[in-house]
């Protein structure tokens, strides 16, 4: 990969991150009914965002494969799982952090809760079979079909949670159709936190490619070479 | 469709002959509810319906993860998967030959199960079952769905067996939910009007399935 953009990227995140850090904890007013653990929601909304984020992606690389076949779809399919399961882990754990003091417990099953749990448990799937299949040959068209039927699964799973029960703060978008944020010092800082996650994801997950991309080559490299060596009668 | 007669009734009277999968599913299904049976234990007389029904379908998609695949595993241990995929029948087909011989299968475990839940859990034999046929019957048409497509996949891979519930298990969620509150609905003696919203959910839920299922398949089964 390529090392300046490694190098700008990361730069990029640090900054964000350290700007999300100061406006969460300083600038940002504490809110009203909840108070200072409201603060959480700055890290757990932009969290959730690039974990939907990763997984779309993962089916959007699985289509990609399974039409073209090229294994760098591949590769960015299995990075993007990889980063987004740790961001939905965040998400279940500071949701959590949350839940305890405001709603008395540390987990209830409500829709969008239960959702995320769904997909946690979608996606860690996903990842064991990676994990299981590594040494067939099919394993990345394997990967490639559970990713898209896992996404294809997603809404289905959404509606019939929603029917099933819902207590969680529509904050973003509330009933009413407005938005929950009343301050626009709130609205600044979730949008900096927004794009800081964003970086930080951008970042892991083309760390993570080129790492996938190597051994790809490397692996590639290892099976023209034993068939060379085969071609020329060694063995 | 010729193909998809021969292989459909080709796995059909292997089963009548041998009965593996069917009596290995009502088996696991018996067990599960007796199990179940312990683990809650509805005290005599209490006529739960939703603890009725989540037992029920508790029973359905552990049984059926064990047993309703069997017709597509045993072409690979035959070694007969290469021979199929040569053939020129279609992948599609093939899925649809495959699913609906689970289905078949897990229909017969899902009448002995039925059966044994209004005796466990002191229900009764009337009307209120026949609205609980189409409810089970969606639910495992998507579990066949899914499970034959998964199974595809599991069975190429060395620890297999542990993969196809952790895979399975969480895509199925969504008719879980329906299919456990659509069949507490039923035994509780609900009209369809009072199920509808969720029967409309196993709908979706199969038609999705069906669909990826026929579109995927191919790409699971092809040697390289």
């Amino acid at each position: 990969m390529n090392k300046s953009l490694n190098l700008w990227l990361g730069a990029l995140t640090a900054l964000l991150m350290v700007a999300a850090l100061y406006m969460v904890f300083v600038y940002v007013p504490t809110e009203a009914d909840q108070g200072i653990v409201q603060r959480i929601f700055y890290f757990h909304v932009p969290c959730a965002w690039v974990a939907f984020a990763a997984f779309g992606l993962v089916a959007i690389c699985g289509i990609f494969y399974l039409w073209l076949g090229q294994d760098i779809w591949d590769d960015l399919g299995y990075a993007a799982a990889e980063s987004g399961m740790v961001f939905c882990t965040l998400v279940l754990v500071t949701g959590s952090i949350w839940a305890k003091p405001i709603w008395g417990a540390w987990w209830t099953w409500d829709s969008r809760l239960t959702t995320t749990l769904i997909l946690w448990l979608l996606y860690g799937g996903y990842l064991m079979l990676r994990a299981m299949a590594d040494d067939t040959p099919q394993v990345a068209r394997f990967a490639a079909v559970v990713g898209i039927v896992a996404a294809v699964d997603v809404p289905v799973v959404v509606v019939s949670v929603r029917l099933w029960r819902t207590i969680h703060p529509a904050v973003l978008v509330t009933r009413q159709g407005g938005h929950g944020l009343e301050d626009p010092r709130m609205v600044a800082t979730l949008l900096v936190a927004m794009a800081a996650f964003t970086a930080f994801f951008v970042w892991l997950l083309i760390l993570r490619f080129a790492t996938l991309r190597m051994r790809t080559r490397l692996v590639t490299m290892a099976r023209e070479l034993n068939l060379a060596h085969a071609a020329a009668g060694d063995f | 469709m010729s193909g998809f007669v021969a292989v459909l009734r080709k796995d059909l009277r292997l089963e009548l002959r041998s009965g593996e999968s069917t009596i290995a599913l009502v088996a696991l299904s018996v067990l599960i509810l007796i199990v179940l049976v312990f683990a809650l234990d509805p005290v005599g007389g209490v006529r739960d319906a939703s603890t009725a029904a989540g037992a029920l379908w508790v029973a359905l998609i552990f049984a059926g993860m064990i047993g309703s695949t069997r017709a597509l595993l045993a072409e690979r241990d035959n070694g007969c998967i290469r021979a199929l995929i040569l053939s020129p029948l279609d992948p599609g087909a093939l899925y649809c030959a495959k699913l609906v011989a689970a289905f078949i299968f897990m229909a017969v475990a899902e009448a002995a199960a039925v059966v044994l839940m209004v005796l466990f859990f002191n229900l009764d034999f009337d009307a209120r079952l026949l609205r609980l046929a189409p409810v089970i019957a969606l639910g495992a048409l998507g579990f066949s769905a899914l499970a034959t497509l998964l199974a595809a996949i599991s069975g190429r891979i060395r620890a297999g067996d542990l993969l196809l519930p952790l895979l399975a298990v969480p895509m199925f969620v969504p008719a879980l939910i329906a299919g456990v509150k659509a069949s507490g609905a039923a035994l509780a003696g609900a009209n369809f009007g009072a199920m509808a919203q969720w029967l409309k959910i196993l709908v979706a839920f199969d038609v999705l399935f069906l669909t990826t299922g026929y579109l995927l398949f191919e790409h699971v089964v092809g040697e390289d």
